[in-house]
């Protein structure tokens, strides 16, 4: 494979830094906040360990959102195969999606990395990001969530694999 | 085909990276990529075919270059990737807040 982009995002947050991996890594944390807008996550399985699974229906709850999925020929709710392939408590952790449910797009793997980074009484979230290079998903954060999001102030910074 | 099927292809990055430098012909194209000149035109007449490359006659010569219109639809894609990740983790830091809250005031209770 060449080098692919990699998408990088960072945020910060009042420490300690338990109560961060709990969101990543547990049922009920996770659940409260993955979305994307517009979509509410239910987990099946997550099994927290290199190897393990996480499994969850991605499940559309916002008018707009149905009626675009609808008006694309997809379901409203969708299973999602992850697995877990690196696991440093508190530290790092590495989750590899499937993205196997788009309709006529070859199954590829999609990678995500978040570490934690102590700093002072704060912490620093860094998420890397491979990006999807299927025109579906492409289509997905365009059109159909580009209109929800909310106006925020721009804190995100965009690491290429070149520039 | 669109932005991101063309690219998809390993080959079709390869010919997008070695016309970084400028305009080329088929043959000097061949050559940087080692791969053989009928796989070479065949991805590029989807290059072409997609708007990522333009071709233009010089004497004997085609020459083949990048065009930008395509590279700004993907910067725009990009940016609102970030958007949709931007939104998720305000949500986080809702969720976190909430969970601050909620550990507070059981610890109260007790």
């Amino acid at each position: 494979m060449t080098n692919k982009p990699t998408i990088r995002i960072e945020r910060q947050y009042a420490g300690p830094v338990d109560d961060l991996w709990w969101l990543w890594t547990t049922r009920e944390g996770f659940e409260s906040w993955w979305g994307p807008e517009g979509f509410r996550v239910e987990v099946r399985k997550l099994d927290l360990r290199v190897g393990g699974e996480l499994v969850y229906d991605m499940i559309a709850c916002a008018p707009e959102q149905i009626k675009w999925l609808r008006d694309n020929n997809m379901p409203a709710s969708h299973g999602t195969n992850g697995k877990y392939v690196e696991v440093v408590p508190l530290k790092r952790l590495g989750i590899s999606h499937m993205i196997d449910f788009m309709p006529g797009v070859k199954p590829y793997e999609n990678r995500m990395f978040v570490e934690f980074v102590p700093e002072g009484r704060n912490v620093r979230m860094v998420v890397d990001i491979d990006e999807h290079v299927t025109p579906e998903i492409t289509r997905m954060a365009t059109e159909g969530f580009a209109s929800q999001l909310l106006k925020l102030p721009a804190v995100l910074s965009a690491r290429r694999g070149k520039s | 085909m669109d932005a991101f099927q063309t690219l998809a292809d390993p080959t079709r990055r390869q010919i997008v990276e070695s016309l970084r430098g400028g305009e080329q012909q088929v043959n000097d194209i061949v050559a940087a990529l080692d791969i053989h000149q009928s796989g070479v035109s065949r991805h590029l007449r989807l290059l072409l075919k997609a708007g990522f490359v333009q071709v233009r006659p010089a004497g004997q010569m085609r020459l083949y270059s990048l065009r930008p219109e395509p590279f700004r639809d993907l910067e725009a894609w990009v940016a609102s990737y970030q958007q949709l990740w931007d939104a998720r983790l305000t949500r986080f830091g809702a969720a976190l807040e909430k969970r601050r809250t909620r550990r507070k005031e059981n610890e109260g209770d007790e």
